[in-house]
């Protein structure tokens, strides 16, 4: 009986003690990712800065992703075009539709979409390949050899997906916009002429500000999340192969997360 | 003189403590044997020197000034004059043998592509890989990929080079190519640590053996004490 009792209060206050120490695990990885952010600013403004890096970067990351981006593109064009399309005809309001298109394309579809693509095949690509240079101690030998593996891999990577995210979502919205047209000029007898002078009266500075704000800030959030795993990664092969899988999974939570409230500020501000 | 010293070093991962208490110096010029089972913390040992681990208390010295608490940026400036050879060479893999080598000259010297190209040309029939500066690290073999690693450690004249178990896995006539390059550095002036499990080359190259066991220096004397030491844990060694 007593020791029943006993097994119990051990029991829950071994649950306990696991709880607080995920917790704890959480909240210190949090920092260390933090931490990694403040480092990739102290770095970016201070000497040696690699210029050539993120030239190459941009053009790994950002080409890279072009195909892709249009596939996405083009497909939420069509398919919201569609349905909004049936949808508001009901009511007699398919006139509504380029403009009802065209605002959520720019403000939400394009940078949110355009972006979890992008999670899943740079954020996990980036965590790959630091990974596989870390457990290959490549990333000891950046550090040993005196410089700075933040520097020589990190900082690249992360302005140039900042910078180069908010171009593939703009690409993705024009792409989008043609798709739209596809679809309202085959199905709805709307003529290119009004289509595109709704797009451009409906869709106002702040929007696309708006959607270009937010993939510049996932594009940041991927990288951070992909080096961050891929330079604690450990376990050879098996260990990078978790890795990605761990780096797509979380970016695309924080990309959602932040995409709510980046979405309320810009409401808050032009509201 | 003295150039390196490391004082009453402690290291734990968590519950294990692979450090505890190791101290010993090196003098200018001079190439020490660091000799140690598998596991014994030995590689923690050279990466500790150069501030890849941190240590958790000791003190080490590099010409009489503490480099153990400095920061990842003030430990560049030692990293270049320490410099540390990989047991698996660690070559970057997206860049070919020439880059490599050069990766540290583009990143602290202001020399021109001509100058770096001489370099590494000098460097390249160092290590007895002339020809071979396009191939991609992928294509060498595990012998060379070491001598590659080696040469990215030698390029910008260290004071100190950590060798990192240079000959494990080459065949004989490998390792003869490795111990030669190092024995060509000693005599240019070079000080060294040499961890290793090959006792023959250790004996050939070093000035003095050091043996760490159970986190500590248990010997630490001339090769020649070394071969007729009546010490049992030390005969152990050499019998192996
Ligand atoms: N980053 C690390 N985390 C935890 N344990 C480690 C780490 N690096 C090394 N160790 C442990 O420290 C001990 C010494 O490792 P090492 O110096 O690599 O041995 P060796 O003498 O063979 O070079 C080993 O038991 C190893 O498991
Ligand atoms: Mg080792």
């Amino acid at each position: 009986m007593n020791n029943e009792i006993g097994s119990d209060k051990n029991s829950a206050e071994i649950i306990h003690h696991h709880l607080t120490k995920r917790f704890l695990k959480v909240l210190m990885m949090n920092g260390e990712i933090f931490q990694l952010f403040i480092d990739i600013i102290r770095s970016t403004f201070s000497r040696p800065f690699y210029f050539n890096r993120l030239v190459e970067q941009i053009y790994h990351l950002g080409r890279g992703s072009l195909s892709i981006t249009i596939v996405i593109g083009l497909t939420m064009g069509l398919v919201m075009t569609l349905n909004f399309g049936y949808g508001l005809a009901k009511f007699g309001g398919t006139l509504y539709v380029p403009a009802v298109v065209s605002l959520s394309l720019a403000r939400e579809m394009a940078p949110l979409f355009t972006s979890l693509l992008v999670a899943g095949r740079v954020g996990s690509g980036i965590a790959a390949e630091i990974g596989a240079m870390n457990v290959t101690q490549q990333v000891d030998a950046i550090r040993a050899l005196g410089t700075s593996p933040i520097r020589v891999l990190v900082v690249p990577r992360f302005w140039a997906l900042v910078i180069s995210l908010p171009l593939l979502s703009s690409l993705s919205f024009a792409v989008g916009i043609i798709g739209g047209l596809i679809v309202c000029k085959n199905e709805f007898d709307i003529t290119t002429g009004f289509y595109l002078s709704k797009v451009f009266s409906t869709v106002k500075f702040h929007d696309y500000m708006s959607g270009l704000v937010k993939s510049a800030v996932f594009g940041g959030i991927i990288t951070l999340i992909g080096c961050y795993r891929g330079l604690v990664t450990r376990d050879g092969t098996k260990g990078v192969g978790q890795s990605t899988t761990w780096v797509v999974v979380t970016s695309s939570i924080w990309i959602l997360i932040t995409d709510f409230f980046i979405s309320k500020i810009f409401l808050m501000i032009w509201n | 003189m003295e150039i390196l010293r490391l004082e009453n070093i402690h290291k734990n991962f968590g519950v294990h403590h692979v450090h505890k208490g190791v101290s010993f110096a090196l003098n200018k010029g001079e190439s020490i044997g660091l000799l140690g089972g598998s596991g014994t913390g030995k590689s923690v040992l050279l990466r500790s020197i150069i501030g890849l681990e941190r240590i958790d208390s000791g003190n080490i010295l590099f010409h009489n000034e503490r480099i153990d608490h400095l920061t990842e940026d003030q430990l560049k400036d030692f990293r270049i004059k320490i410099s540390y050879s990989f047991q698996s060479g660690a070559l970057f893999d997206s860049i070919n043998v020439f880059e490599n080598i050069a990766y540290p000259l583009r990143e602290h010297t202001k020399l021109t592509e001509h100058e770096i190209s001489i370099k590494i040309k000098d460097m390249l029939k160092l290590i007895d890989l002339e020809g071979k500066e396009h191939l991609m690290p992928s294509d060498l073999s595990g012998g060379m990929q070491k001598r590659v690693g080696m040469a990215r450690a030698m390029i910008l004249d260290p004071e100190i080079v950590l060798y990192d178990e240079p000959t494990a896995g080459l065949d004989p006539q490998n390792t003869l190519n490795v111990v030669s390059i190092m024995q060509q550095l000693k005599a240019r002036g070079l000080s060294s640590i040499f961890v290793t499990h090959d006792i023959p080359s250790a004996l050939s190259l070093c000035d003095r053996i050091l043996i760490l066991h159970q986190g500590k220096i248990i010997f630490n004397d001339s090769p020649l004490q070394f071969q007729f030491s009546s010490d049992p844990e030390v005969k152990k060694f050499f019998i192996s």
